[in-house]
């Protein structure tokens, strides 16, 4: 039986609807095709590069914003799963021989049965706890891969023997790992949208807007914030699983760096954490910058001074992205709405009418057919 | 393990804590005033000691006299930034927002300081760097009494400001709750700035007695943020007296358990006491209802 809520359509609005969803189709089609053909259009084996390390941190800031832009816990602490990912691949390659695959997503399982006393000590209090904690396991983690040389290889690092054979050249490994990244990028993108829609995503966003309402409306908040955080660490280890087997090698200094967590942070608040693409758009933006930044001027400090004074103008001026301050410029040329509501009373009166009219016929010609 | 050496670990484990504990109650300051988790704090005290080893480095004097125009210099940084920064943030999102606005201070600074001062390890030499006092068999290098006395007295100072002042009188009661001070005419904007200034000025002082007996270098400020952040965290986040114990409790633990573990492993330690704080008593061991929420 479907209520009457259901059959409320507007000719109107329906017009607006088809015509933005033919738009996020083509754009998402146009997208697709940009992804795909990428690898052809790189004019050399460098851009290629560069194009795997942003298709990584897209990665990265689209796994981290399942809890960022979902319940609005900001943790700046998210390299600890990618670095963990990274290393829980290469150790289970290195001294079990598993095969690379393998090893990339039963590290994402450690990592994830990892987060959750994780998530049950950061989780249990609100904000303030998550982030602290959310730090001091980047720093504890680093402490101890430094130290445990025997056997995470300590300050020296670790090396990942290839996963394709010997015989795959540089370009053609690159090109394949964008695929790989692009692949996984599609996956969580679609993980992400699907939670989007769900009652899970509506009492995600609900703590997120104000957890104290959720939880007197009967949102399980500690249980749907400690599940999405696990999802989260999931992801965000296979992202930084896949990105050790791409780069062959892993230093302790920078797998278990605040800076990593905190780009995925920039990057998703940059594009907007509310959107499905924010994250990936910060990616592109911030990655692009990062990789132009280090041609230029080498590994000095100045990228902290261009990353500090950037997160500082997306925190104060622009906390909500780049996504919702477009959308906001569109809808600007668009009819306005009367109120503040995204109808006025009026309006819904009329649309009622109009949905009796239209609608109990419909109803009628489906009762037709049912006989 | 013979008896000096404990002695020995156990006197620097308490001077060690003094000055856990007065960069502790800055932390507390702002979180108190504002709800803010300042990261920058940390980046703040490796500037003060820059500051100081630049002021001693130039003129030859002594580097306490730089805390003359430290301290007054970080309160006015600290009131600007309540003022111009941290109060544009929306209410809603504040304790987020909030973090990732000091994060990026912290890296403004960090940045700055390799820029202006390269990564090289930096050390200020003194005539009596050298000085060791004899106490019971443990010697004691004399910098690091100062840099203790110097934050004790400097808490002791706070602890008055705090408690017999009618400033100070406002302060706690705009930590407290904020409405209810506006509601018996306290400036409460006016205060919180000036709350902010005094936990930049505890940066100042906690900066120049670190310059004193260590060796500096820029991202040194992330080997500090995790113990402070862990000392507020156990001592209930809000608390004064609670961030003050749980700090010589602390640094005290990393000084004996550095004998059979190590420099390395001993940091650990803090990182161990914060789960497990959060996993037995999430508000702090002497946080109350405020420490509750957060």
């Amino acid at each position: 039986m479907p209520s009457d809520s259901d059959l409320v359509t507007v000719p109107a609005r329906a017009r607006t609807s088809t015509t933005t969803r033919v738009a996020k189709v083509l754009g998402l089609l146009v997208l697709a095709g940009l992804v795909i053909s990428f690898p052809s259009l790189a004019p050399d084996s460098f851009i290629l590069s560069v194009g795997v390390v942003i298709a990584s941190y897209a990665v990265l800031a689209t796994s981290w914003n399942f809890v960022g832009g979902f319940t609005g816990y900001i943790s700046l602490g998210h390299a600890a799963y990618s670095g963990l990912g990274g290393y829980g691949t290469a150790l289970l390659i290195t001294r079990a021989d598993v095969n690379p695959w393998l090893a990339m997503v039963a590290a994402g399982v450690l990592v994830a049965a990892f987060a959750v006393p994780v998530g049950i000590a950061s989780l249990r209090v609100r904000g303030a706890s998550f982030v602290i904690v959310s730090i001091a396991l980047v720093l504890i983690l680093l402490l101890v891969f430094q130290s445990w040389g025997s056997f995470t290889g300590g300050s020296n690092g670790i090396r990942l023997p290839r996963p394709f054979g010997d015989d795959v050249l540089r370009p053609e490994q690159h090109e394949r790992f964008f695929y790989l990244h692009a692949a996984l990028l599609a996956v969580l993108l679609l993980c992400w949208w699907a939670i989007d829609r769900s009652r899970f995503g509506m009492g995600l966003k609900a703590i997120r807007e104000d957890e104290d309402k959720a939880q007197s409306l009967g949102v399980p908040t500690f249980t749907y914030k400690l599940v999405v955080f696990v999802i989260s660490a999931f992801f965000t280890a296979l992202g930084g699983g896949m990105y050790a087997l791409w780069f062959g090698f892993l230093d302790p200094i920078f797998q278990f760096s605040i800076l990593v967590g905190s780009y995925m942070v920039l990057m998703s608040l940059l594009g907007g954490i509310r959107s499905l693409f924010g994250p990936l758009l910060g990616a592109v933006i911030v990655g692009y910058a990062m990789e132009f930044f280090k041609a230029q001027y080498g590994d000095t400090q100045a990228h902290l001074i261009a990353m500090g004074a950037l997160l500082a103008i997306v925190v104060l001026f622009m906390p909500d992205g780049i996504i919702p301050a477009l959308r906001g410029l569109v809808n600007r040329f668009r009819p306005q709405a009367a109120s503040i509501r995204e109808v006025s009373a009026a309006e819904l009166a009329e649309q009622r009418r109009a949905a009796e009219d239209t609608g109990g016929s419909e109803r009628g010609e489906k009762e037709e057919v049912r006989r | 393990m013979t008896g000096s050496l404990l002695l020995q670990s156990l006197v620097l484990g308490v001077l060690l804590g003094g000055l856990y504990a007065l960069l502790a109650a800055g932390l507390t300051l702002y979180f108190g005033v504002m709800r803010v988790v300042m990261i920058a704090h940390s980046a703040f005290l490796i500037l003060a000691a820059y500051l100081a080893w630049f002021f001693t480095r130039q003129t030859g004097l002594d580097p306490m006299l730089s805390l003359l125009f430290t301290v007054p210099l970080f309160f006015g940084i600290g009131v600007l930034m309540q003022r111009l920064l941290i109060s544009r943030l929306r209410p809603a999102t504040l304790t987020m927002m909030s973090v990732l606005l000091t994060f990026s201070i912290a890296l403004l600074i960090e940045g700055v300081l390799g820029f202006a001062f390269t990564g090289t390890h930096r050390r200020i030499r003194l005539p009596y760097s050298g000085a060791h006092l004899e106490f019971f068999g443990a010697s004691i290098a004399v910098v690091k009494l100062i840099a203790f006395g110097l934050a004790a007295l400097s808490l002791a100072g706070l602890y008055i400001l705090l408690k017999r002042t009618r400033f100070g009188q406002a302060l706690r009661a705009t930590m407290q709750h904020r409405e209810a001070a506006q509601l018996v005419g306290i400036n409460t904007d006016r205060v919180a700035g000036f709350g902010f200034g005094l936990g930049l000025a505890t940066a100042a002082i906690g900066g120049t007695a670190l310059a004193l007996d260590s060796t500096i270098y820029p991202s040194l400020h992330w080997h500090w943020i995790g113990p402070l952040m862990a000392i507020i965290v156990v001592g209930g986040l809000g608390s004064v007296p609670g961030a003050a114990i749980a700090a010589m409790a602390l640094g005290l633990g990393q000084s004996l358990l550095q004998i059979p573990l190590g420099t390395t492993w001993a940091q650990t330690f803090f990182y161990l006491a914060l789960f497990a704080t959060l996993m037995l008593r999430p508000q702090g061991f002497f946080g109350g209802r405020l420490a509750q929420r957060f």
